[in-house]
């Protein structure tokens, strides 16, 4: 015969919802491959100095334009060719990697930390508080990111740091709009009013109880917007306002070689895709989290 | 690599490019079905006026619609008669020129003595906001005498005066100019030359037709072709693009790599040829770009010589022609020499140990600005990356560029000049080097001797002190001259066209075949 | 009703006057305006004279109220480079950027609404995952990029297509589709919830129960209420699709609104940048203004 005890002990070990998110992560496809390239790409750019085989800034203009090893002229010795100025194109594009990590990285968490605070201040407090945000919310969409971004760039110079910081206070738009959905959602729950009637302070409840429930939902957001970041830096650099050569950026070697993409199309062929293979990653993975961690909004 | 798996490689491309060709075209409406010969580039100037723009694209534009009272032939050098049909020196400051009879501007006006001295006298002023004014201001002022003849008053006796009045300076029409002011003229533009202008589209280009009435006896002739087009292209693969498909008729500035791909082209010829543009470094000897400017120390300016590979350039980027140059000048041009002047060959470890010497072990950050050929800014850059120099590229256009420069706020400027065409040193050392808005060092010793060059009539004393002030530069690196420039040009195999060095294109003498 | 749309409307306007504010600082942060207007070649004494007629000598606050009152006559004085007025450069260029945006949309359109009906009626099938998959990985390429490739596919090897310019129809496809498919994902994924909602709801049932013809069910009623929110969506997108346009005109040298903003960065004429980013910034506040509306008067949920 089974009583209480009994049937609460045979219930399995509650697992924390990290885990079973992970666990459910194990089996969805999206998410293992977004996380297995990703890896590898963020292993390549911490490990650049040890697997790349050339210094992507030495230059040697008598071997200029040498075509990848699959076409006839190429060489072991420059297994991805050699672009306008000689320069080692394997070694770049794995240089490369850190550029655009790098900025996606900073960039999203100087966006996140704007835009979730805003987003947490205008779904908890909502009314006024709520007004005033949406209205700076509106405010920035309405101006058209990219051309903004020129035009700060071209006041400043363009850099890496620069890029950063102007995409860091650019694209925060869409952490502040799903932080306060999310926030609005859980500040009429139970716990939330338990914390309040025990007396948190105000700062408290938001860093313990708020934040840690919107989580999920800020990781998604803070990969897209990565993404976002890392293509809105190529389209930057291609356009000449980002990073300045002879900084290795995806987008920079596009604008490269773009000249000679009629005869040597590898030359923007290579860093083309793999902005598409990291950019598709991240999304991957970032799907993959939505749907792991909230399987109801799933399909 | 074998000489079979080379010769697949080029006809591979070779097919790639017959098959681009044989597909039926876009409409064209160049070309000379159309008796309309369109040509683009990558800048637009920023006012037709040829007083009024430094882009070479309008000293074309005011070759093929303006006179000037002097011709220079470019096979001979000697000076023929075009506006002015004779011209003596009254003294060394005093130049009488007698005027062309029967000569009609493009809106019917008659060319006369007032014409000159309008034009003359008037971009002189400051209101006129001329922007060339080196071509000019060797001038203080132009008289008429009679219903023929002009006099013109130099500020100092100025020999090279005959070349520049042969070439950057055209004749604007007096009384036209006056009823619709530079504004109005710069949309309607009228001078005296074989075509004229029938449009001027901002952000487009510049339409042309040929002038009936041109002047008969004209050195330079009528023109034969009987509509001309410049289109703005500001993309130099949409510029080669369009020339394959047959939208447009004439390309140049064609780098070196699509040059080479281009000539497999059935439909395209393609010209390479030295120019008299030289690329070159200028430092901001000064030291007013930046606090602290390494740039201040002669050391660091030699350094900065050493480290870059000039013949690498020239035989690898540059090609067609080009030569390293070793003084500030066009080797080719009346005063300039390189004898005697100190040479960079290229020795990285010596740059290095340059720098340590001025307290630079470690190299130091420094800005560079350049305007053009990217590629050749970029590989400067590299070559100072491997001594330690960690340069900016400040990639801008000419305007915002020399703007930024004769502002004091460039410390290292990739210069190219073309001296306007005109064959004496003045031309170019003089622009740089003798004291005026583009000189960026102001050295006393130089200036000069640049002065006394200038001034003097004797070629031989021209010639030393020329030499004197070349030398100077370079031994403290005022700037570091790099090479001549090639330029490519590519056009409908339908036309035969002919280059000169002074990338000047003479669309009046082109034709069809 | 009324009440949401003053409120919205009011909301709108405050975000229209703070672009302006923005977009007049933008000018001012630039330099020194009267030695910018008076050029390189002036004096001290010419550009004083500028100063005072231009009214660069007043205090911020009047200059701003001076140069609103002109904006909203679309005077903004005369570019920096082309010494046009700002005003005859944009109306050039803003026809190409326009249709080249319409085009776009309408192409993300065409492509996207089909595939996303498609994908929920055939949902988790592999057409479906096919559908998804070459969304995603639409939304990870470069649009500069796939220009690009766009270019010498279909331009320079398959010579369908001209490479650049704006002088026919023709060139407006390939420049349409590196703009337009960046929103196919979301409107294909809207597309595609929407039809499973409504597909699923009792209205849709009682219609199938009846008899109707699947066909007649997903055409007549089923899209109808599904492509409304993608309506208003696609509004948005459409703004965004203007700001956006810069990389692609530059790309393929269409000479709109978008290309000559980035020359003009590029040579500091910020007469034109500031104006440019006023009318865009304009353009997509009206754009979602009308997509609140149009979506509020059809899900009252929405009023709050």
């Amino acid at each position: 015969m089974t009583g209480p005890t009994d049937a609460a002990a045979s219930l399995p070990a509650a697992r924390s919802p990290t885990a079973l998110a992970l666990r459910r992560g194990l089996h969805h496809g999206g998410f293992l491959i977004g996380a297995g390239i990703l890896g590898i790409i963020l292993l390549c750019a911490l490990a650049a100095p040890l697997i790349a085989p050339h210094d992507p800034y030495a230059q040697d203009v008598s071997r200029r334009l040498i075509p990848p090893i699959w076409q006839q002229k190429g060489t072991w010795e420059h297994v991805l060719g050699t672009d306008k100025l000689g320069r080692d194109y394997l070694s770049r594009l794995i240089y490369g990697s850190q550029i655009s990590l790098l900025i996606g990285i900073a960039a999203a968490a100087i966006s996140g930390v704007i835009g979730t605070t805003l987003g947490i201040c205008a779904g908890y407090f909502g009314g006024r508080v709520d007004a005033v945000v949406s209205y700076v919310v509106t405010t920035r969409l309405a101006m058209p990111v990219v051309l903004v971004a020129l035009a700060m760039a071209s006041l400043v110079g363009g850099s890496l740091k620069v890029v950063v910081l102007v995409l860091g206070f650019l694209l925060w738009d869409r952490f502040a709009v799903v932080t306060r959905a999310a926030t609005r959602q859980i500040r009429d729950q139970d716990f939330i009013a338990a914390a309040r009637a025990t007396g948190f302070s105000l700062v408290r409840i938001l860093f313990q109880e708020v934040l840690p429930n919107i989580l999920n939902a800020l990781i998604v957001v803070a990969t897209l917007e990565m993404a976002h970041a890392i293509l809105l830096e190529a389209a930057l650099s291609f356009l000449g306002l980002g990073v300045q050569p002879p900084l290795p950026s995806w987008g920079l070697m596009i604008a490269e070689g773009k000249p000679y993409m009629f005869f040597q199309p590898w030359v923007i062929t290579i860093p083309g895709v793999a902005l598409l293979v990291l950019v598709l990653a991240i999304n991957l993975l970032g799907d993959g989290i939505r749907d792991v961690t909230a399987p109801e909004g799933r399909r | 690599m074998a000489n079979g798996t080379r010769a697949r490689h080029g006809s591979a491309l070779r097919a790639a490019l017959t098959l681009l060709m044989l597909a039926p075209s876009a409409p064209a409406f160049a070309g000379k079905a159309n008796d309309t010969l369109v040509y683009a580039s990558d800048t637009e100037p920023e006012n037709v006026s040829p007083y009024h723009n430094s882009a070479r694209e309008g000293v074309i534009l005011a070759r093929n619609v303006w006179d000037t009272l002097i011709y220079r032939d470019p096979k001979t050098g000697t000076y023929q008669p075009m506006l002015a049909t004779a011209w003596t020196w009254i003294d060394p400051v005093t130049l009488e020129l007698t005027l062309r009879e029967g000569v009609t501007f493009h809106n019917g006006d008659a060319f006369g003595p007032e014409d000159v001295a309008f034009t003359f006298n008037y971009v002189l002023t400051p209101d006129a906001r001329t922007v060339t004014k080196q071509n000019v201001d060797w001038m203080k002022s132009t008289e008429v005498v009679d219903a023929h003849t002009v006099r013109i008053h130099l500020k100092t006796a100025f020999p090279a005066a005959l070349e520049y009045l042969a070439g950057p300076t055209p004749i604007f029409p007096a009384a036209y100019f006056k009823k619709v002011g530079l504004d109005g003229f710069a949309k309607a533009p009228v001078g005296t030359g074989p075509y004229r202008v029938t449009a001027v589209e901002n952000g487009r280009g510049v339409k042309m037709e040929r002038f009936a009435k041109y002047w008969p006896g004209s050195p330079i002739g009528s023109a034969k072709i009987g509509k001309l087009e410049f289109r703005v292209i500001p993309d130099a693969d949409s510029r080669m693009a369009e020339l394959v498909t047959g939208g447009i008729d004439w390309i140049w500035r064609v780098p070196s790599d699509q040059a080479d791909q281009l000539k497999a082209a059935p439909n395209v010829t393609v010209l390479s040829a030295e120019t008299m543009r030289v690329g070159f470094l200028q430092f901001d000897t000064l030291g007013r770009a930046a606090a602290n400017s390494p740039l201040k120390d002669a050391r660091v300016r030699q350094a900065i010589s050493y480290a870059i590979d000039r013949k690498a350039m020239v035989d690898n980027l540059v090609r067609g022609g080009s030569r390293v140059m070793n003084a500030a000048c066009f080797i080719d041009q009346f005063g300039c020499t390189d004898e005697g002047v100190p040479r960079y060959a290229y020795d990285p470890a010596k740059a290095k140990a340059l720098l340590k010497e001025a307290g630079y072990p470690d190299g130091f950050e420094i800005d560079l600005g350049a305007y053009r050929e990217r590629d050749y800014a970029e590989a400067v850059i590299g070559y100072l990356r491997a001594v330690g120099i960690k340069a900016r590229l400040n990639y801008l256009r000419y305007a915002a560029l020399r703007d930024l420069i004769r502002g004091g706020k460039v410390s290292i400027a990739f210069q190219t000049w073309g001296s306007f065409s005109v064959l004496d040193v003045s031309a170019f050392t003089g622009v740089y080097f003798r004291g005026g808005d583009e000189d960026l060092t102001k050295d006393p010793e130089t200036i000069a001797a640049l002065q006394a060059g200038d001034g003097a009539t004797d070629p031989a004393v021209r010639k030393v002190k020329y030499a004197e002030a070349l030398t100077r530069i370079a031994g403290q690196a005022y700037a570091l001259p790099l090479f001549s420039y090639s330029t490519n040009y590519a056009f409908t195999s339908d036309l035969t066209f002919t280059a000169q060095p002074d990338e000047l294109p003479r669309f009046y003498a082109a034709q069809w075949k | 009703m009324l009440r949401f749309m003053i409120q919205r409307s009011l909301v709108a306007l405050a975000v229209a006057v703070t672009v302006s504010v923005a977009s007049f600082l933008l000018l001012h942060l630039s330099g020194d305006l009267a030695t910018a207007i008076a050029g390189p070649e002036a004096t001290s004494v010419q550009v004083e004279a500028i100063r005072v007629q231009y009214g660069l000598n007043q205090p911020l606050l009047a200059q701003f109220v001076a140069w609103a009152g002109r904006a909203i006559q679309l005077d903004f004085g005369n570019s920096f480079y082309f010494r046009e007025r700002v005003i005859d450069l944009l109306a050039a260029r803003l026809p190409i950027t326009l249709f080249l945006g319409v085009v776009a949309l309408a192409v993300a359109l065409f492509v996207a609404i089909p595939l996303g009906v498609l994908a929920a009626v055939k949902r988790d099938t592999w057409i479906d995952r096919a559908a998804l998959s070459v969304s995603v990985l639409g939304q990870a390429m470069p649009s500069f990029w796939f220009g690009l490739t766009l270019i010498m596919i279909f331009s320079v090897n398959l010579r369908w297509l001209p490479v650049s310019g704006n002088t026919t129809w023709k060139h407006y496809v390939l420049p349409a589709v590196a703009l337009g498919y960046y929103a196919m994902p979301a409107v294909m994924r809207l597309t595609r919830n929407g039809m499973l909602e409504v597909l699923a709801s009792d209205y849709v049932r009682t219609a199938r129960a009846k008899g109707l013809p699947p066909r007649k069910i997903l055409i007549r009623h089923a899209l109808r209420n599904a492509v409304i929110p993608v309506i208003a969506l696609a509004a948005v997108q459409f703004g965004f699709m203007l700001g956006g346009s810069i990389v692609i005109e530059a790309v393929f040298s269409l000479q709109g609104l978008g290309q000559l903003a980035w020359e003009s960065i590029a040579r500091n004429d910020f007469p034109v940048v500031q104006a440019i980013v006023l009318v865009l910034a304009m353009i997509y506040i009206a754009l979602t203004l009308a997509a609140d509306l149009l979506n509020a008067a059809l899900d009252p949920r929405l009023r709050q």
